[in-house]
């Protein structure tokens, strides 16, 4: 329809108004580095945007109803998606504007491709619409680059992108397919055929992804690290008697940790496979050395989490059975086995939270009371040990200077709202929100500064630190007296008010008297006559109907 | 500070209060029989049998001679102290919920449940007439939307403010029985209602997990005291700006896990700062009812579990200052 008017003479389009763009990346020139995070209340409403300064955090925007389901950051921090019945739309710059909308009816998951090129919506209502049910969205220009229909009901996100956002991968059954953008066409027109492929992961750092396919009659399980676009298989492990498998890169992309799942016997009962005597194992993938070598660290006892250290060379594993669970903490070392650096026995914990610049760990147990422990990894000090009862979310902020403990909504129904603590453990702030449903930090792009630079702030840290002690000290001289200055206001008003009613009660003294036969009541001991009276009384104590129980009380100790 | 536990009831405390002078400390449960104590020593000096079901609130005359009490049995009885005899008893159509003498003792005012047919309405009594003390009502007040569940006189005699359910807030004048104010001072039910010791002011504990201060005359607010539990009682230090609250979660839906989930604290805030500065823990179910004591030297409380705990504070508690 549309060509069917086609004008005989063309006329040149006209020009589109020019639109400045935005300044998407003020919040990273803050010149005290201060972090922001979102906090989402009950049916977004309000969604609030916070800056963390000090002594206390500044509200930068407050909107009711931003969002019909949630709200997410992109991975670097540039825009802010909200999620509608009708779509997402996303926001940014310094008052948060809207920068772009995507209409996906029902839309109920997003993901965006790690450097905000694109961003993947499902929707599992979508056909009404004639929509697809996976829309991959390119963010700039706000138009469809393909559409998916999963076969099957899908784990989210479905797509795993590369760290470039030039590929990105599904699993399927036997086969692994990747795409490459910008043509969002499979690779070599054809996916990559695996027998009995179980999950992948893409590097954080090259475009290297580590699968691994699980045993077969008489053919091990394998773990295999593959290049892409290649394709080439650049180191494969096999292990024998393998139940499951986690991949975990290690963010700087020179370390893979693979935890195997291993058994001794397995019995076939009831269709489903028995695993007897489990041990687990951590193979470690040098990526960095020649030919890849791996090491393996082997655990008898049920593992409940691992976790590499963000920057540095330790992971820490949470261990044992519940009587006495343990965390141990390994270093790794080029040309080295893994060493056991650190065990704490007999903790109460289940959830390992890293400091994002590492070094600093948060164990938190997450299930019972909310017991949080703060520990300086590099020499195993408990820093300081504390809890936030049900507990159910831990998030560092982007820089690790700072904790958020958080109970929402879907954990329980009272006591919601956010702590905010130091990364040594001293709590900062408790705030409780009636209809908290989640915080997020803002994320922060990787720093600009190269590996030399920050070792040489490091180096000349005792040189800067005063500085940013005496700005901190001015600070909350600054909060103490306006705090002083608050009360004071307060109480100077309240006063006022109390003279007043002083007035008055003063007035009704006569009318007191009257009603009281004249007896003096308006202090306790303004009635001398009356309380030799009540002295007395107690002796008569014997004319009063005692009951039939014999009065109990204790005293309790202090 | 060193606790007396008074265990005299077996089923959960309703209300406490003392007498003026504080050496007596009166207590209402749900298991039908008031409790009068020493409250130096937490001897229990005499009980007040005759009511056939739950005792919902009581109040002592300011010289201490008569107690007054309302229970589910519908019925209003007023006892004399010294011996434990009933002197009166006013029939009502359904449950007494709040009763308190006025000023001069010379009137009481209590309040009844809307139940089946019955709608909740305020009464006014005249106790000085002696042989029936004042059976019939001098003032009716019927209340036929929220109904009353908290009350108190203001200062002399001439108005009854009342707190309702859904956070209402209303003043009577007696002399022309009408509404002459009301506000919507809280979102839920208004558990319970204490005046200061001029009582210029009053304090609210509601359901909606705060208390407030209001001015008497004015019902105007003043301040907020916020928790994360359903407050069931508040009072007024009568020396110092301190407002101690009591509450916690519902019996009904406490876990039976923890007693922290529902915290059974009393919390003591500042009265114009509005800030908390110190918890008493002890309870192992909710607050129903709290009490400063006339001298402000200490306070009482009363729980679901059936206890009544009196707290004598430590020096430390006299030394504390908020800077300002």
């Amino acid at each position: 329809m549309r060509y069917e008017e086609i004008p005989d003479e063309w006329t040149p389009p006209d020009p589109q108004p020019y639109i400045e763009q935005r300044d998407l990346h003020y919040y990273l020139l803050e010149p005290d580095a201060y972090d922001q995070f979102v906090v989402t209340c009950e049916g977004g409403n309000p969604v609030t945007i916070w800056q963390n300064t000090i002594p206390h955090p500044t509200k930068l925007q407050e909107r009711g109803r931003w969002t019909e389901k949630y709200v997410q950051w992109s991975p670097l921090g540039t825009y802010l998606a909200t999620i509608h019945h009708k779509g997402v739309a996303l926001w940014g710059g310094p008052t948060f504007e809207q920068i772009m909308r995507f209409t996906h009816i029902d839309v109920q998951f997003i993901e965006f491709s790690p450097c905000e090129n694109y961003l993947v919506t499902y929707s599992p209502n979508a056909l009404i619409n004639d929509q697809g049910h996976l829309i991959i969205w390119d963010i700039r220009r706000g138009e469809i680059m393909r559409t998916f229909e999963p076969d099957s009901p899908t784990v989210w996100p479905t797509f795993k992108w590369s760290k470039d956002d030039k590929y990105f991968a599904k699993i399927g059954q036997d086969v692994l397919s990747i795409y490459e953008t910008p043509s969002f066409g499979l690779l070599d027109k054809k996916s990559v055929k695996l027998m009995g492929i179980r999950d992948f992961a893409w590097s954080p750092t090259d475009n290297i992804l580590a699968y691994w396919v699980s045993e077969m009659k008489d053919v091990p399980a394998r773990v295999v690290l593959m290049e892409v676009p290649s394709r080439t298989e650049i180191r494969a492990n096999n292990i024998f008697n393998v139940c499951d498998a986690k991949i975990h890169w290690q963010k700087s992309g020179d370390y893979l940790c693979v935890k195997v799942d291993r058994y001794t016997r397995c019995k076939r009962e009831k269709g489903e496979n028995k695993y007897i005597n489990m041990y687990y194992n951590f193979e470690i993938f040098h990526l960095r050395e020649k030919n890849i070598p791996v090491d393996s660290v082997e655990i008898k006892e049920p593992i409940h989490a691992f976790a590499w250290e963000p920057v540095g060379l330790t992971f820490a594993v949470i261990h044992g059975e519940a009587a006495n669970i343990q965390v141990s903490f390994y270093g790794l070392k080029s040309g080295h086995k893994p060493v056991l650096l650190k065990r704490l026995d007999k903790r109460q914990c289940n959830t390992l939270f890293w400091s994002p610049a590492g070094q600093f760990i948060v164990l938190a147990d997450l299930r019972n009371n909310g017991t949080l422990e703060f520990v300086d990894a590099s020499d195993g000090t408990v820093m300081n040990t504390s809890e936030h009862f049900r507990v159910s979310d831990v998030e560092w902020d982007p820089t690790g200077r700072y904790v958020v403990t958080a109970t929402s909504n879907w954990k329980s129904k009272d006591d919601l709202g956010y702590w905010i603590w130091t990364f040594q453990g001293r709590i900062l702030s408790r705030n409780n929100l009636q209809k908290f449903w989640g915080l997020q930090w803002r994320p922060r792009p990787p720093t600009l500064l190269t590996a030399e630079q920050q070792k040489e702030i490091k180096k000349n840290l005792k040189k800067y630190s005063p500085q940013f002690e005496s700005k901190d000290r001015m600070r909350l001289t600054r909060a103490s007296k306006d705090l002083i200055e608050k009360r004071a206001a307060a109480m100077k008003k309240f006063e006022e008010y109390r003279q007043r009613t002083r007035a008055v009660w003063d007035q009704q003294k006569g009318k007191r008297l009257e009603l009281r036969n004249n007896v003096d009541t308006d202090t306790l001991d303004s009635d001398t006559h009356n309380m030799e009276e009540e002295y007395q009384d107690r002796g008569l104590s014997s004319t009063v109907q005692i009951s039939t129980k014999c009065p109990t009380y204790v005293v309790l100790p202090t | 500070m060193k606790p007396l536990m008074l265990h005299g009831h077996e089923r959960p405390i309703t209300q406490i209060k003392y007498n003026r002078e504080g050496d007596l400390l009166f207590s209402s449960a749900k298991d039908h029989i008031p409790n009068v104590w020493y409250s130096l020593n937490g001897e229990r000096l005499g009980s007040f049998d005759g009511h056939a079901g739950a005792v919902w609130c009581l109040d002592v005359n300011w010289e201490s001679t008569h107690l007054m009490t309302g229970a589910a049995d519908n019925s209003l009885k007023i006892w004399d102290i010294s011996n434990g005899k009933i002197l009166a008893s006013v029939t009502t159509l359904s449950t007494v919920r709040a009763c308190v003498f006025s000023y001069s003792a010379n009137m009481a005012a209590y309040s009844t449940d809307t139940q089946r047919k019955q709608i909740c309405g305020i009464n006014v009594i005249d106790c000085r007439i002696s042989d029936s003390f004042g059976s019939y009502p001098i003032l009716q007040i019927p209340i036929p939307d929220y109904k009353v569940t908290a009350m108190q006189w203001g200062p002399i005699d001439e108005t009854i403010i009342t707190g309702h359910e859904k956070g209402r807030i209303c003043q009577w004048d007696i002399r022309m029985s009408k509404k002459v104010n009301e506000v919507d001072g809280h979102q839920g039910s208004i558990n319970d209602m204490q005046m200061s010791k001029d009582s210029m002011m009053f304090v609210t504990a509601s359901s909606d997990h705060s208390a407030k201060l209001f001015d008497t005359e004015s019902l105007m607010h003043l301040k907020t005291y916020q928790t994360e539990r359903p407050v069931n009682s508040a009072a007024i230090s009568p020396i110092l700006d301190h407002v101690v609250l009591g509450g916690g979660q519902e019996a009904s839906v406490v876990t039976t896990t923890s007693t922290r989930v529902g915290k059974f604290d009393s919390r003591f805030y500042h009265l114009v700062f509005e800030e908390e500065f110190a918890r008493v823990k002890g309870h192992f179910g909710p607050i129903n009812s709290l009490a400063f004591h006339p001298d402000g030297r200490g306070y009482a409380t009363g729980g679901e579990d059936g206890y009544i705990r009196i707290q004598s504070f430590d020096p430390s508690y006299f030394e504390f200052n908020f800077d300002f």
